[in-house]
């Protein structure tokens, strides 16, 4: 009996897939643990593994997104009957036309089988679970639930999953207009769309930007110090302007904060995201407990993030629980930026280059190098005062390292 | 305020009932000379006489027959079954003639018939006499059905009860007879159909009656050092139902726990939860957790018993599984 390869869940509250592509062609021996597809995720993309081995028979769906749960394709042995299944249509992103029911019985010799009806070739596994109570709010506020990740019992999405999401959901994409040849249109991949949608909620949050410059004179030094003390990791200055932002979140406790709708999370660690920009889109690996870290244990870390972010190889587990974000357009010459705040974190903050500046010293004028910090707050969360208290204990700790000891 | 225990309320509300109203009597096995088997009616022979205070013989169905007939002639009687797993006995006479001689009679006939029993388990009575039965009453329509948790309840809802004009199936826990609480000198009455918020909370209404509303009350405790703040509510008449109360506390905490200590299956708490999924349905952000006896004759031997019957930790556990989470 042929063996049914489904769409695997990677993670709590993943409801669908998109197959990216295929690493085995129909007919080609499989071993048990071989990488048989690309899948693509919300949040990572992955190599699917056989869970047996075989010959892979038959490709039920080639690429495209389908739900959790569905059959996409048969391990046997070779000349094997395939049992009867219909595989799941994959759905077109923007297409809100329902999926059609595509029989898998292509073999010629064998009759044409009539498609059933395209509910019953949704797996009961890809349902959202949702109270109903999750239900309503999302329905009145116009929130998709498959974009969120439950926390009840069974990953069930519960009324505070849905407050944590807060505002409308990402206004549906237009329907596919004609190609006119003039046009590129680039399809939305799930990391794209988790970029917008989670953008557009940030945009509904009351967010207020104050700005400081600091004097990095005394931050490089260090950063040089540590670069001969470890010439293998090489800290950078955004690593040790990591550990100085753990520094000040655990002086400034309220920074280091989540927004959950009926309440505002402290946190008692400092898990700092870093923003990377890869071909794929914005990502922000996590670098959990920098409070705890040296800056070599933290360039450590995010020489790993940032190298599997690139390589598109982060789990979701590397996405999860940051507290506090740092992004960093320095090496692109930007002299400062303004960052979207990273929901529902409380803070995010926008990182320029450093660069040579005139400022006033003791009378004179001097050159001094000089980077502007633009700390991105959640109303909500905290208030200008609490956020240019932290800010200014960041501006202390880089223009005088020793005093986040 | 005079403090009372839940047995001196009951003897409270009797008592004051015949003393202004000549219609009112009482009749049971052993409830004179003995005063009740649980005491309730004691001393009360010597104060109204052997004429209002009647032994009868050890016959349920005559017991609640007689009563049945004196109410249709304008009394107001209040028969004692000694224990509610008794009421079998009287089954023909409560369900096909207490409650349907008013509908068949084009209303021409009241029976404003007050039927007091007790039961539960707690004390080893052993599977025949430990039953909790309140919800076999409420399945039948053409009676009331009540159950009171504290001294002040019990008082006045037994008042109403006496003074409804139908048939009132009343019932007391054995458990509960030693339970103290103040009360006010006047007599206040209970009105049938009001449920009584115990307690007030945010995170999860937990609906009890009977035993199983101090157990509520113990849990909301214990669940408060965790955090979690619980409304106790206990409907006080099963029939007829204050379902306003019950809803509006659950589309407050959008969590829903039934607790009684009848059995779980086909218990009171299956209609309670009925009601409340449908008209809080989308208020609601858990499963109902229902919390009762495990489905077994309730044992002798004490430790037996104390694994069948619900106490406090069984609510505490319904009430942490509304509000539990697996992370994310």
């Amino acid at each position: 009996m042929a063996d049914q390869v489904i769409l695997p869940r990677l993670g709590q509250g993943m409801e669908s897939g998109t197959i990216v592509r295929w690493l085995k062609s129909e007919g080609d021996e499989v071993q048990k643990g071989e990488p048989l597809f690309e899948l693509d995720t919300d949040k990572v993309t992955q190599e699917v593994e056989a869970d047996v081995g075989g010959v892979l028979l038959k490709i039920l769906v080639d690429e495209g997104e389908v739900p959790v749960g569905t059959p996409v394709a048969f391990l046997g042995e070779k000349g094997e009957d395939l049992p009867e299944v219909e595989a799941a249509a994959p759905t077109p992103v923007e297409a809100e036309t329902e999926p059609a029911a595509v029989s898998a019985g292509t073999d010629p010799e064998q009759p044409e089988r009539v498609a059933g009806p395209p509910s019953g070739s949704v797996p009961t596994d890809g349902r959202i679970k949702a109270s109903p109570l999750a239900r309503r709010i999302a329905r009145e506020r116009g929130i998709d639930l498959a974009a969120l990740t439950g926390t009840g019992p069974e990953g069930r999405i519960v009324a505070e999953d849905v407050e944590r999401a807060d505002v409308g959901g990402a206004p549906k994409a237009p329907a596919r207009a004609a190609a006119t040849g003039e046009v590129e249109r680039v399809e939305l991949t799930s990391l794209r769309r988790t970029v917008a949608r989670r953008m557009t909620e940030a945009w509904a949050a009351p967010a207020f930007q104050i700005v400081m410059s600091a004097d990095m004179t005394r931050a490089q030094e260090l950063r040089a110090r540590l670069v001969e003390r470890h010439p293998d990791e090489r800290p950078t200055v955004t690593d040790v302007l990591t550990k100085v932002c753990a520094a000040a979140l655990m002086r400034h406790r309220e920074v280091n904060a989540l927004y959950a709708g009926d309440a505002i999370e402290l946190h008692p660690s400092a898990n700092v995201g870093i923003a990377v920009a890869t071909d794929r889109g914005l990502l922000v690996p996590v670098i959990s407990g920098c409070e705890l870290k040296t800056v070599a244990e933290i360039a450590v870390a995010r020489a790993d993030l940032v190298a599997r972010s690139r390589e598109g190889k982060l789990q979701a587990s590397d996405l999860e629980g940051g507290t506090f974000t740092i992004s960093n357009l320095g090496m692109y010459g930007v002299e400062q930026f303004v960052a979207v705040l990273n929901p529902p974190q409380a803070a995010i903050l926008a990182v320029g280059a450093i660069e040579d500046r005139p400022v006033a010293r003791d009378g004179g004028v001097v050159a001094r190098p000089m980077m502007t910090l633009t700390l991105t707050c959640d109303h909500r969360t905290i208030d200008g005062a609490t956020a240019a208290d932290f800010l200014r204990t960041v501006k202390e700790f880089l223009e005088e390292p020793g005093l986040a000891l | 305020m005079p403090e009372l225990t839940y047995r001196e309320a009951v003897r409270d509300a009797l008592s004051r009932a015949m003393r202004e109203d000549d219609d009112v009597f009482i009749m049971g096995e052993d409830i004179a000379e003995m005063g009740g088997s649980m005491g309730v009616t004691q001393g009360m022979l010597a104060e109204f006489g052997p004429d209002r205070v009647r032994n009868t013989p050890i016959s349920e169905m005559a017991l609640v027959g007689a009563g049945i007939g004196a109410a249709m002639q304008g009394m107001r009687p209040i028969v004692e079954i000694m224990y509610e797993d008794f009421t079998t006995l009287a089954m023909e006479q409560i369900v096909n003639q207490a409650a349907k001689h008013r509908y068949m009679s084009g209303g021409q006939v009241k029976v404003p018939l007050t039927i007091r029993t007790q039961g539960g388990a707690g004390w080893s009575p052993g599977a025949q006499h430990a039953q909790q039965v309140e919800a076999w009453f409420v399945h039948v329509p053409g009676l009331k059905v009540v159950f009171a948790s504290t001294p002040s309840d019990v008082r006045g809802l037994l008042w109403s009860s006496i003074y409804d004009d139908n048939p009132v199936l009343f019932f007391e826990h054995r458990m509960l007879y030693p339970v103290k609480e103040e009360v006010a000198d006047e007599l206040e009455p209970v009105p049938l159909g009001q449920a009584r918020v115990h307690r007030e909370g945010e995170d999860v209404t937990v609906i009890a009656t009977g035993r199983l509303v101090h157990e509520s009350l113990a849990a909301a405790a214990e669940a408060e050092k965790e955090g979690v703040s619980v409304e106790v509510v206990d409907p006080r008449t099963l029939q007829p139902l204050d379902e306003e109360a019950l809803v509006s506390s659950v589309k407050k905490t959008n969590r829903c726990v039934v607790a009684h200590e009848a059995v779980v299956r086909g218990g009171y708490g299956a209609e309670v939860a009925a009601v409340v999924q449908h008209q809080a349905f989308d208020w609601l952000d858990a499963p109902i957790e229902r919390v009762g006896s495990k489905f077994t004759p309730i044992p002798f031997a004490p430790v037996m018993e104390n694994f069948v019957v619900p106490d406090a930790v069984d609510v505490l556990e319904a009430i942490r599984k509304t509000v539990e989470r697996t992370g994310g």
